[in-house]
């Protein structure tokens, strides 16, 4: 098989040369908008919603993950939770060896996540396209079995519990969901802001070359493989930070987090997106409510609403095709 | 003891034919539309649930389920290509999240249906006993289907290589375009190719449902293992995921009884290493 790259739109955060002022504000108010409203989220809604809100933080850092393979690099994965779950282990392990502090946590996780990307990248980055998908899942799968029979590390199937986290050594631990929620979004905050100076270093843009045309990337000198090897960890170490603010929200870790489902719902995040981070994070959001709000009052059919969800992304390009050559048959 | 590893390793026998067939529809449908079918465990649990439905104590009910089973199998697989066909040639990420959605819609669907607990089926009453083998009894059934999945594999192996239909599947694979450019009609050649990769699979899990009975998350545990057949058999050749499916049935169950901590690390060591070794390139149906 011929390296083949995914058709994603190289649309990024970064701003093309002329982009409209005017565009370009409203972006920013946007964006302004959102940081607000997400702030000032725990002060309106319940206890009950705030977790929620934890777990969609979750999940659009994962989805960051995902999309710095994805979109970026043109590497659809199907296997991130792995390298959450390494993460969410170490994280998890930390906490009762007596080390609570959050922060330490995070940094620890997102190294062990670096470090598992890292160990893997040989064997998952000689593939490409179809491949890809396949040896990522794989791995992921494997990952969780290994997570689910090591039972004297990571406590089999029942998994591990953990304590609630503190913010700076001597302060009191993070119990109530409000607060929890405003820790787990200072700590994506900073991850995003790391992600959007890795979007406008020349890695994004070897990684972005890479995606559209390898062989004249390599034969313009480029050290693609030692690119790919660069992104693929940071988005591992991306995917353990992840793990990481799956402890502190959920105080609790098993193989049931790193199932196939969770690197599937990053993905689709992240294609929801088209390439672009914002686009990944929003995805994110609105597929937790989707799945845990809206899915909540359809009787337990929350998966049918989600993979509906995956079947309207998938078919996107082909549905507005149809439309558009509708709407202007319709209009000539 | 030394009978108890013989009569588990036969257990490694089924259980690797049965990954065997599921992960032979898998690489079909890979093979000629270029489609990973993340959606190819809920194939494989729908037949399980038709074995659980219409299978009873006679050998008729489980002849009619089969039947059932491959007609449904070979419908869902000619769907598939049809609902892929939009997707093709626009990159592998559209069509994962298009087969991830089905299998996120099956999963709901099954558990609506059929309740999230396991189900027992059990073998038609003629094949329910066990036959003796030197001093110890083995189930009729695991046995019957073992013969069963072999001569399948040995039927798939001729007809690729040896049959008129296997020379255009191959050509279809190898090159469509050129294949096309000499009169094969490749659409019928990837049309019957999903379907038979659809009723390998669904047939897989109604032959199979006594062994992996049906219930959540078999699906996933099947797709896992056919996949890694795939990758290890590389993919295209018959005998080479032959030898896979039988190696994995053998980790997933001499290795657990006789290595239970080292059995996960084993089937993911084994991968790494396939994929160390094996060239970057993936080769085309050449089995």
């Amino acid at each position: 098989m011929t390296p083949t790259t995914v058709a994603a739109p190289a649309t990024t955060d970064t701003p093309p040369q002329r982009v409209s002022a005017t565009s370009k504000a409203r972006g920013a108010a946007l964006l302004a908008v959102a940081l607000l409203g997400a702030v000032a989220l725990p002060a309106v809604v319940d206890s009950y919603t705030a977790s929620i809100a934890s777990t969609a933080l979750v999940l659009a850092t994962l989805a960051m993950s995902a999309q710095i393979v994805t979109g970026l690099a043109g590497l659809p994965t199907t296997g991130q939770a792995a390298y959450l779950g390494v993460g969410a282990y170490t994280a998890a392990l930390l906490a009762n060896a007596g080390l609570s502090n959050g922060p330490a946590q995070l940094v620890a996780a997102a190294a062990s996540g670096a470090a598992a990307a890292a160990v893997t990248a040989p064997f998952v980055l000689r593939s490409r396209g179809t491949a890809f998908l396949m040896v990522t899942f794989a791995v992921g799968e494997l990952a969780r079995t290994v997570a689910s029979k090591w039972a004297t590390v990571t406590g089999g199937d029942d998994g591990l519990q953990a304590p609630p986290v503190t913010i700076w050594p001597g302060t009191a631990p993070l119990r109530a969901e409000g607060y929890i929620y405003l820790y787990l979004l200072g700590c994506f905050l900073i991850l995003a802001a790391a992600v959007a100076v890795l979007l406008r270093t020349r890695l994004a843009l070897v990684l972005r070359g890479a995606a559209d045309h390898e062989p004249r990337l390599g034969a313009l000198g480029h050290h693609v493989t030692r690119s790919l090897f660069a992104g693929w960890t940071a988005a591992g170490a991306l995917a353990g930070a992840a793990g990481a603010l799956l402890i502190a929200a959920n105080h609790h870790v098993s193989p049931a987090d790193m199932h196939l489902d969770m690197s599937a719902l990053a993905l689709l995040a992240a294609a929801i997106g088209v390439g672009t981070m914002r686009g990944a994070v929003a995805g994110a959001v609105l597929i937790v409510v989707v799945r845990d709000l809206i899915g909540a009052e359809t009787g337990g059919h929350a998966l049918t609403l989600v993979g509906l969800a995956f079947l309207l992304t998938a078919y996107r390009r082909p549905i507005t095709a149809r439309l558009r050559t509708w709407t202007a048959r319709r209009r000539a | 003891m030394g009978v108890t590893y013989a009569v588990t390793a036969l257990d490694g026998v089924a259980f690797g034919l049965l990954l065997f067939v599921v992960g032979a529809g898998l690489m079909l449908i890979f093979g000629v539309m270029d489609v990973l079918n993340l959606a190819h465990g809920s194939l494989f649990l729908g037949g399980a649930y038709i074995g659980y439905l219409l299978g009873g104590s006679g050998l008729l009910d489980l002849a009619a389920a089969v039947a059932a089973g491959a007609v449904l199998g070979a419908g869902g697989g000619v769907a598939l290509g049809l609902a892929m066909r939009p997707l093709v040639g626009h990159g592998h990420l559209e069509q994962a999240l298009a087969t991830l959605g089905i299998s996120f819609v099956a999963a709901d669907a099954y558990t609506s249906g059929f309740g999230g607990a396991p189900l027992p089926v059990n073998p038609p009453e003629l094949l329910a006993g066990t036959v003796t083998l030197g001093r110890h009894g083995y189930p009729t059934y695991r046995l019957g289907f073992i013969i069963v999945a072999a001569l399948l594999a040995v039927l798939l192996h001729l007809t690729i290589t040896r049959s008129r239909h296997g020379v255009l599947l191959r050509a279809t694979v190898a090159d469509p375009a050129m294949a096309a450019a000499t009169g094969i009609n490749t659409r019928m050649v990837q049309t019957l190719a999903m379907a038979a990769g659809g009723a390998l699979a669904v047939t897989a899990g109604v032959l199979g449902a006594p062994l992996l009975g049906p219930a959540p998350g078999v699906d996933t545990t099947v797709l896992v293992l056919s996949l890694i057949i795939v990758i290890i058999g590389g993919a295209g050749s018959i005998p080479g995921a032959l030898v896979a499916a039988l190696l994995v049935g053998q980790v997933q169950t001499v290795g657990v009884i006789a290595a239970p901590t080292a059995a996960p690390f084993a089937l993911l060591g084994v991968l790494l290493v396939v994929l160390t070794i094996r060239n970057r390139a993936q080769p085309a149906v050449h089995a």
